[in-house]
């Protein structure tokens, strides 16, 4: 489907035939092309589909800081340690996932290829609000999968809106609704442990975390998923035997950055880890 | 008319000259290695020549502005389509050469009851180490080629081989900074330009910047002062468009157009002097 053929012929696009209103639309070009995203397969009884688990997003004193366990377990089975479920989509968006990783993947890589085909074909970055549209559209599309129970996807979308000069996070049900969080955003099995505690710390801790400095706001988000993964079995947390941390992000004017981990481990062996 | 063999012959002929009057004004395309990547460069007037087309791949235009972008398009319907369903290593320029333009390209201008396109594209590709990069440019006939280290657009084959000829001169242009990258690629645009407008006369304009000595003049390179004078002159009205492949540029996506602040900077003093050039668009 769609691959390139020796032979097979450039389609010619006829400006002013109905593919008019559809320039520059990635998602609608892979449909014309038979492409199809979230059919519905009932899951069978017993079987057991990987998930993947706690993630958070806050807005800290620079932009916004999102982060993610790595562990993708099925049912009581850990599948995998080191999944990554903080999706960069472009240099100033980030996904990141909680459901199942096969469809969140392939939403991510739909996202990826729509922004970057919309801004070489239009000659312009879609905008922040567009962005978000992408991520309720393709949501609403795998409604039916999600509710089949192959493919429910709860995911945090965080970028930084150029218009307004703000970093910005939006949380989404599984049906596509759109959310705006004014301060933070989490999702994933273990995320009502951490949302407690999110609320507390932002309101009576010795400051919101809106005024955090970036160290600060990774030493919370590293405490925030220990704290998630002690009482979600599903969660990761960090790993020092197999030098594991979580994946750790932070969006500014300038760009999604990733914390290397050896900064997380030093801030974890500093900050988190209670002195005997 | 055209059913007999001869008849057909003559028609194509017909439309090789007319092709070939199309492009006399247009402005050449330079693209080149350098130490960071790529850098691709053209004057144009107003509407950008200039495009990304995938991660690593960059497209340069002579010819109709709807041609163009009809070209364009298709291009990068290929590649995101190809890049999505396989991944974004096997899009390659080779491959969009070979089976996308290459065909559409050459049956237009064949089809002789029809419309050819008015183009002529190059592709310049960045590959993972600098000896992968490629160049592909592709005639308004169908006819490609590939080539490492530099390629250029011009009017005709032979404006390309003069362009050519300059940059092969300058040793290890490939390893130069950007700066003195623009300026080789000023400079072998500078070469195209004034070789167009002296055609038909090849000892015309072009050999008056060659350096004198009347039996070297066929081999002598034009002096670089002449061509960054003329370089200004037109940009002077028209506006300067110069993009990058950065090796190692962050994030998937390695093309960059330069900022007209950056290129200002970057500009050989001689050049500088006019304030006029523009940027492409900035993504």
């Amino acid at each position: 489907m769609g691959a390139m053929r020796p032979h097979e012929k450039l389609r010619i696009q006829n400006v002013g035939e109905d593919d008019m209103g559809m320039q520059g639309d990635f998602f609608q070009l892979l449909k014309s092309q038979g492409y199809q995203f979230g059919n519905p397969v009932a899951a069978s009884a017993g079987m057991e589909i990987p998930n993947a688990t706690t993630i958070l997003a806050l807005k800290y004193r620079d932009g916004v800081l999102v982060a993610g366990d790595r562990r993708a377990t099925a049912g009581n089975m850990v599948m995998y340690d080191r999944t990554d479920k903080v999706l960069e989509i472009d240099r100033h968006s980030v996904l990141a996932i909680a459901g199942v990783p096969a469809t969140a993947y392939e939403m991510v890589r739909v996202l990826e290829h729509s922004f970057k085909y919309y801004r070489r074909t239009q000659l312009q970055e879609l905008s922040f609000e567009g962005k978000l549209r992408a991520v309720s559209k393709l949501l609403k599309e795998n409604v039916p999968a999600a509710l089949a129970g192959t493919g429910a996807v709860v995911p945090v979308f965080a970028g930084y809106d150029h218009e307004q000069e703000a970093a910005k996070i939006y949380f989404y049900d599984i049906l596509g609704a759109e959310f705006e969080a004014v301060e933070y955003a989490v999702s994933g099995s273990g995320s009502p442990t951490i949302r407690g505690i999110l609320h507390y710390v932002n309101t009576w801790g010795p400051q919101p975390l809106a005024a955090l400095p970036e160290e600060q706001a990774t030493v919370q988000a590293l405490r925030l998923l220990s704290s998630a993964a002690e009482f979600d079995s599903a969660t990761g947390g960090v790993n020092r035997e197999l030098n594991l941390y979580p994946v750790v992000k932070l969006i500014t004017a300038a760009g999604v950055q990733t914390i290397p981990d050896t900064n997380l481990k030093q801030l974890y062996e500093r900050d988190v880890v209670r002195a005997l | 008319m055209y059913e007999e063999p001869y008849r057909w012959i003559e028609a194509v002929g017909n439309r090789r000259q007319y092709l070939d009057e199309q492009f006399t004004m247009g402005s050449p395309v330079v693209a080149l290695a350098y130490a960071g990547g790529i850098v691709m460069l053209t004057v144009s007037r107003g509407t950008p020549k200039l495009y990304e087309i995938y991660d690593r791949i960059a497209l340069g235009g002579m010819g109709h502005p709807a041609d163009l972008e009809k070209l364009r398009f298709s291009l990068l319907e290929m590649a995101h389509v190809e890049g999505f369903n396989r991944s974004p290593s096997d899009v390659t320029g080779a491959r969009l050469m070979k089976y996308g333009l290459a065909p559409t390209i050459k049956q237009a201008f064949e089809e002789i009851y029809k419309a050819p396109f008015i183009a002529k594209i190059l592709l310049a590709e960045l590959g993972v180490k600098p000896e992968r990069d490629l160049f592909l440019t592709i005639n308004y006939d169908g006819n490609f080629e590939e080539r490492r280290g530099w390629a250029a657009l011009g009017a005709t084959s032979a404006v390309q081989i003069e362009m050519g000829r300059y940059i092969d001169a300058q040793p290890g242009f490939a390893q130069a900074p950007l700066a003195q990258a623009v300026e080789t690629g000023l400079c072998a645009w500078a070469v195209g330009s004034l070789a167009q407008t002296s055609s038909g006369n090849p000892e015309g304009e072009l050999s008056s910047v060659r350096e004198s000595g009347e039996k070297a003049a066929a081999e002598a390179l034009p002096d670089t002062t002449a061509l960054l004078a003329h370089v200004r002159q037109t940009v002077a009205e028209k506006s300067l468009e110069c993009v990058l492949l950065e090796r190692n540029g962050p994030g998937s996506s390695k093309y960059r157009a330069l900022r007209a602040d950056e290129l200002g900077r970057l500009l050989p003093p001689a050049v500088r002097a006019s304030d006029s050039h523009r940027c492409a668009i900035d993504v």
